[in-house]
């Protein structure tokens, strides 16, 4: 697990702030963003593997950053945090591609074992997709020269 | 309001619409019906007036061409006897009683007849009594003979008792005039005039040109004495003259007036007036009759129709009142859940910052168990997130305080304020930060604004609300400009705040006043601070009310009860 690049996602500095510090002491390498828009930004700078979203956050708001997220790197992990006492937001992200919704407040082995889990399921999605490509490699060797970069 | 004085109120606005349909419905119809009516017996009051009128012209026409014609006859006949007659053989007893007897043939209205000659002796006569060898020279009616050569006489009583009069005419014989002169009973047409009859009222009389009765007044005029009403008879020559007047004892009668040119009498016949109008009271009598009768039906159909009406529209305003509260109840209900939403959320957030320290701190100590040596970095962690928990413990105290200050119900601490000075004292308030982000506040509340009864402690805290929120829509503005305006009427006085600032979106507007409905991001703002205002206005019997245009500026309007009002609303 030592290699998982997280991202958490809140309006919350202090938040933000010891959930970082914790999650790093467990071998985690975290990054943290205060609104969606400076997510987006460190998304596209560095690779992250799972993303800790709060839902309802000032401006962008958390639907709206997991949409862009799927859009463009569909193999990151989205875990949504949720402060309503409802899960019909929770649902909402669930439909557009989320791995798993929290409902605040959660306590950090929870969510430790949930990134885990998101992770777990990256890796296995990439196996895949590697072993396809190693597959057709096998069967059309040429063709890497021609489709590479394109995965 | 309670039980029962709701329901007098429903009663009350039942018999409220009851009525304004029954005026709407009765009034039109029976202004008509009254105008049909009132039309109708004036013509027929006309007309029965024309009637009437002509009826007594007739009477008197028919009549007294009758009584002429009966004199013209007596007068004839006795010329008749003159002429056939010389005065030698005349006066012969036998002869005279041979002519009497003839004449009496022909009509018996002649009683006697006697001969006179010259000197106005009684020469001859024959009759029920003895008058012959009497002298007449100077009788009024011999004067008359002698220069008229006819003459007829008013009507007298005489020994008999009867109503009679005497016709004379002058006979010239070889120069010599001698005269003839027969007494005429006016049994004859005394009955015909006294029997007269006109409606169950009418009476027609004949007076002389004196005033004296001829013949009997039914209502009262004895044979031969004065008619006290003979001054206020109308005449015109041959004419008949009809016309309304009171006799001497004050009762109105129509009357129709002719004279007779042989003698210069009067034949008057005269209607009692109510006699006369008889027919056309007992029409207006059936008319209101009809009316009173017709128009109780009439109000009596539409009394139970106008029930109906009114019963069913107050049905429908009660179940409208009940459609209204379910909605109002759905509304609740649905203000309920969104707030605990927003609720969820508010206390969510700290808890889950909690929840991390929390985590931290548990490391922390797991790490001083197994041993790790206990440093300064350490201890300042610990320290650090039990201050954090503080923090947010104190945030969530505050939320829970904020949320019971909008439902509290605190009893307010009613004090006289003059409003100019209230917001003189919170705009001082918030007048420098406003200044320092460029913003002006123009107080233009009037001084003369009238006293109110209230809270100031509670208004203090609406006003100044209102206040930062215009700052924080203008805050962005080049040229922020907050306007304070007054008014008032006889129950409120009403105070606005005006600000040219970013405005709020019409969706936004509906929620505005909703607990933990926000546009500030989290932290800024908690969403109580303009349902908390409300609830403070509301219970100061007022109201609070907003208008906005975006990018344009938002009012919002603070409606306070003046004095005397606060209790009722209470």
């Amino acid at each position: 697990m030592s290699n998982v690049q997280l991202l958490i996602v809140d309006d919350e500095e202090r938040f933000l702030k010891t959930t970082k510090t914790l999650m790093e002491k467990r071998g985690v390498t975290t990054k943290t963003a205060a609104s969606g828009e400076q997510a987006l930004k460190i998304i596209s700078e560095a690779h992250i593997d799972v993303v800790i979203l709060d839902v309802k956050m000032p401006g962008m708001d958390g639907d709206e950053v997991l949409r862009r997220i799927k859009q463009t790197y569909p193999l990151i992990e989205v875990i949504m945090l949720t402060g309503h006492g409802s899960v019909d937001s929770a649902v909402v992200g669930l439909k557009m591609g989320a791995y798993d919704y929290v409902l605040k407040p959660c306590d950090i082995p929870d969510l430790m074992q949930k990134v885990e889990s998101a992770y777990g399921k990256k890796q296995a999605m990439e196996n895949k997709i590697r072993k396809v490509q190693v597959d057709r490699m096998i069967s059309h060797p040429m063709a890497v020269f021609d489709k590479d970069g394109q995965d | 309001m309670n039980a029962t004085a709701r329901k007098n109120k429903e009663t009350e606005k039942f018999s409220r619409i009851r009525r304004i349909i029954l005026s709407r419905t009765l009034v039109a119809p029976f202004v008509i019906l009254m105008m049909v009516c009132s039309t109708l017996v004036y013509y027929f009051a006309a007309n029965l007036y024309d009637r009437v009128e002509s009826e007594l012209i007739r009477i008197v026409d028919d009549h007294r061409s009758m009584i002429a014609q009966f004199l013209v006859e007596r007068t004839e006949d006795l010329k008749f006897i003159a002429d056939a007659n010389r005065f030698e053989s005349i006066c012969q007893q036998k002869r005279l009683t041979q002519i009497v007897h003839m004449l009496q043939t022909g009509s018996p209205a002649f009683l006697d007849l006697g001969v006179f000659d010259n000197q106005g002796n009684h020469v001859a006569y024959q009759g029920p009594y003895n008058l012959e060898g009497r002298n007449y020279r100077d009788a009024a009616w011999f004067k008359a003979v002698e220069e008229k050569s006819v003459y007829i006489s008013d009507v007298f009583l005489g020994y008999r008792d009867t109503p009679h009069f005497i016709i004379a005419v002058k006979k010239m014989e070889n120069g010599t005039p001698w005269y003839l002169r027969a007494t005429i009973d006016t049994f004859f047409f005394n009955n015909l005039v006294e029997n007269i009859r006109v409606g169950k009222t009418g009476e027609a009389y004949l007076i002389n040109k004196d005033g004296v009765f001829q013949t009997k007044r039914r209502s009262g005029g004895i044979l031969m004495e004065i008619d006290p009403d003979f001054s206020s008879y109308q005449q015109n020559n041959g004419h008949i003259v009809s016309y309304t007047a009171r006799d001497y004892r004050g009762d109105k009668y129509r009357y129709a007036v002719g004279r007779l040119d042989q003698t210069g009498w009067l034949m008057v016949v005269r209607q009692d007036f109510m006699g006369a109008s008889a027919p056309l009271v007992h029409a207006v009598l059936v008319a209101v009759g009809l009316i009173f009768v017709g128009g109780a039906v009439v109000v009596l159909i539409a009394f139970f129709l106008a029930s109906g009406v009114a019963h069913r529209l107050s049905m429908a305003d009660v179940e409208k009142r009940e459609m209204g509260s379910q909605l109002i109840m759905a509304g609740k209900l649905a203000e309920v859940g969104e707030m605990s939403a927003g609720m969820a959320h508010e206390i969510n957030n700290p808890l889950q910052v909690m929840m991390s320290e929390i985590t931290m701190i548990q490391d922390l100590f797991s790490d001083c168990r197994t041993g790790e040596p206990v440093n300064q970095e350490t201890m300042d962690l610990m320290a650090d997130s039990i201050d954090q928990i503080w923090l947010q413990i104190n945030r969530c105290s505050g939320i829970t305080q904020g949320l019971l200050k909008f439902a509290r119900k605190t009893d307010p601490v009613v004090l006289k304020i003059i409003p100019h000075e209230m917001i003189g004292e919170i705009v001082a308030m918030v007048e420098n930060q406003a200044h320092c982000q460029g913003i002006t506040i123009h107080q233009e509340v009037e001084p003369d604004l009238p006293e109110i009864e209230s809270d100031p402690a509670q208004l203090q805290q609406v006003f100044l609300n209102l206040l930062n929120n215009a700052i924080y829509a203008v805050k962005d503005r080049d040229s922020g400009q907050i306007r304070i305006t007054s008014a008032f009427d006889d129950e409120f006085i009403l105070l606005a705040i005006a600000d040219n600032g970013c405005g709020i979106d019409p969706d936004q507007l509906k929620r505005i006043f909703m607990p933990f409905f926000t546009t500030k991001p989290v932290g800024k703002g908690t969403g109580l601070g303009l349902s908390t205002c409300y609830g403070i206005v509301e219970r100061l019997g007022g109201n609070i009310t907003v208008t906005s245009e975006l990018n344009a500026g938002t009012v919002f309007t603070v409606q306070l009860p003046r004095p005397g009002l606060a209790k009722k609303r209470n």
